[in-house]
């Protein structure tokens, strides 16, 4: 016999073998279909679970670090433990004159204010001071005008992004941009009209604050010269908590605090809270990797029984064939080749069941602002699933087609 | 000797067990070509296990048997599967059709397995169909034909790698009389054309219809009684 795998009329007799045995081979085939499906909709699931959750970071850089003002631990040259300490703008411009891994970084203060337009008014609306580079730490949703630049900070002008809610709110139909507003009673005109995607907020949602340049906010609201918090991200490679020795000590240089004192400023790491969630998803996916291979093991050893009673059926046809002149290797290639041709097709549409699965999900989920949730299967992760199918629906294969292999002509001829 | 398409010499063959089973005691046996023969014995005899050697499905214990002048002992199961393909035709008692082909498929299988293309198999088989009168049938499946039409796939199949001989054991065992003689018509048609024919049979009926009658008993043949002669 020519070699098996290129000869024509081997896949046309095992084509029919499998086409008129159909309740066997459908038998078989839903093993693999229904294990191919689950590892491929539970591997799919999990990458979509964990864009759902990603999605609410949305717009948020993710190497994030802030640094706040707290409360001293330790007494220094005369000043009791417990004072508060405060960061200024010079601070910041020490910061970002020394520690050159930074990468954006905008002093932020927020305050609660009164947002009045003519007659319409809101009271209790953040108000958040920033610099130009704020917007490079949360990316903002701009729905109309330009954002805060920093041309305003630098100008010290009194111009302002307002939430797309607030927009709806205090202008109704009418075109926000250009118009003035008072933030307790201070007047401000519109640039800007902002939202956001996620659900991250920095004070509170883009949609429902409004956003000044800091320094206009510090001496109209008189604030002085504090800044509630210095947002910064860092440069790719590094981790914000890498630059967390050198910022502490420019700070608690800048200020008299003690300088082994940690309390004295706060510290947040935002990367390692995004770690945490890698993390647990990938915690996740290898759970349903787990559960998958589970199903995929179930199916195969499902696939090698039942193959295992195809045979014991099939004796006598086994028989004949030898007594025709079938060599055993001719048998042990049938069975074989069998097996393969139905996990190949059934594990495809397995795959492509999972893969409409995922799609409907997907679709479900959808969400306007921040696209699709990624509910699908990678294609690498699909190959890898039709050939571990495929060897170790060959290998399940393998037990039966030996003990097929050794069928007897007399055997099966006997048996009258 | 030269002409003994089939020559048996001191066939031994015990089945090994707790209690070892001694079948064949030394037979010895010459068929001639183009000869049609029948094999009787009571059912204990050897007679089943004989006809394995001589198809080769069985090996003996000690002996020589040379089938057209082929030594035929100790094979492997690959060459016993290509000389039982090449030189065997075989017909069963139970026809042994496999169920889910068509008579073509079931007639074409053998050469499928000596790689012979699909459409000339095909065309083979067909003929061999046409000769045995079943050509309308070819597309039926083995349940949809009457027992004696499985019977003439099943010697179309044996047929159809014009083999050195037909071995038929019992072939009328699952059919009416009147089939039965329709099937023994087949073969004398066969053996007239030249085939070798062995029939295993218990039936004196299919036996008288051959031209001789080879009597196996307790492992050994009967020494021939001349008047059988037909």
């Amino acid at each position: 016999m020519k070699n098996p795998i290129f000869d024509i009329d081997n896949w046309r007799e095992i084509g029919s073998t499998l086409a008129r045995n159909k309740t066997r081979t459908f038998l078989t085939a839903f093993g693999i279909f229904w294990g191919t499906a689950m590892l491929a909709m539970l591997w799919g699931g999990a990458e979509g679970m964990r864009g759902m959750l990603m999605r609410n970071f949305d717009g948020f850089a993710t190497n994030l670090g802030l640094v706040a003002p707290g409360r001293t631990s330790l007494a220094y040259r005369g000043f009791n433990k417990g004072m508060r300490t405060n960061l200024t703008q010079s601070d910041l411009e020490a910061i970002r004159a020394n520690v050159k891994e930074i990468e954006s970084s905008s002093g932020v203060v927020i305050s609660s204010v009164n947002v009045a337009y003519n007659t319409t008014s809101k009271s209790g609306v953040t108000a958040r001071g920033v610099e130009e580079n704020f917007f490079s730490i949360q990316y903002p949703v701009l729905y109309s005008g330009r954002l805060i630049n920093q041309s305003d900070v630098k100008g010290k002008k009194k111009v302002v992004n307002i939430g797309r809610n607030i927009a709806n709110e205090l202008f109704g139909e009418e075109d926000p941009l250009g118009k003035f507003i008072s933030l307790n009673g201070i007047y401000y005109q519109v640039v800007g009209v902002i939202g956001q995607t996620g659900d991250a907020t920095i004070g509170d949602k883009n949609d429902d604050s409004v956003t000044l340049p800091e320094n206009v906010m510090r001496s109209t609201f008189a604030m002085g010269n504090n800044l509630d918090f210095i947002l910064f991200t860092v440069a790719k490679n590094y981790d914000p908590d890498d630059l967390k020795p050198a910022v502490m000590r420019i700070v608690k240089s800048n200020h008299t605090v003690h300088p082994e004192d940690d309390n004295a400023f706060q510290w947040m790491n935002f990367a390692e809270l995004f770690r945490m969630v890698d993390n647990v998803f990938l915690g996740v996916s290898l759970l349903a990797l787990f559960v998958g291979i589970g199903t995929l093991m179930a199916g195969i050893i499902g696939v090698g029984n039942i193959m295992w009673i195809i045979v014991k059926e099939r004796t006598q046809e086994i028989g004949i064939r030898r007594a025709i002149g079938a060599k055993p290797k001719d048998i042990i290639v049938q069975v074989l080749s069998e097996g393969m041709v139905l996990t190949a097709i059934a594990g495809l549409a397995g795959i492509v069941f999972a893969t409409i699965v995922l799609f409907v999900v997907d679709k479900g989920t959808f969400d306007e602002a921040t696209g699709s949730a990624h509910f699908l299967l990678r294609f690498q992760h699909a190959i890898w699933i039709m050939l571990t199918f495929l060897v170790l629906g060959t290998l399940s294969g393998l037990i039966p087609s030996i003990k097929a292999m050794k069928i007897k002509p007399i055997e099966a001829i006997r048996d009258k | 000797m030269a002409t003994n398409i089939i020559e048996l010499k001191d066939i031994n063959k015990t089945y090994p067990g707790i209690v070892p089973l001694h079948v064949l005691k030394g037979i010895n046996l010459g068929i001639e070509k183009g000869e049609l023969v029948s094999i009787m014995g009571a059912s204990g005899s050897g007679k089943s296990t004989l006809l394995n050697i001589l198809g080769i499905l069985d090996n003996y214990d000690s002996g020589e048997y040379k089938l057209d002048n082929v030594l035929i002992k100790d094979l492997s199961e690959n060459h016993a599967a290509e000389l039982r393909n090449k030189m065997i035709g075989f017909v069963f008692q139970s026809f042994n059709l496999i169920g889910y082909k068509n008579a073509l498929e079931n007639v074409a299988l053998p050469l499928f397995y000596q790689g012979v293309p699909r459409k000339k198999r095909n065309r083979m088989a067909m003929e061999q169909l046409e000769r045995m009168g079943l050509a309308d049938r070819a597309l039926h499946l083995p349940g949809e034909l009457s027992g004696g039409q499985k019977q003439r796939v099943a010697i179309a199949r044996s047929l159809i790698t014009n083999p050195t001989i037909i071995l038929a054991d019992e072939p009328t065992g699952a059919l009416d009389s009147q089939t039965s003689k329709e099937v023994m018509e087949v073969f004398r048609i066969l053996n007239e054309e030249g085939m070798t024919v062995v029939i295993v049979t218990h039936d004196p009926g299919v036996a008288k219809a051959t031209h001789r009658i080879i009597r196996i008993e307790d492992g050994l043949i009967v020494p021939e009684k001349p008047q059988i002669y037909v």
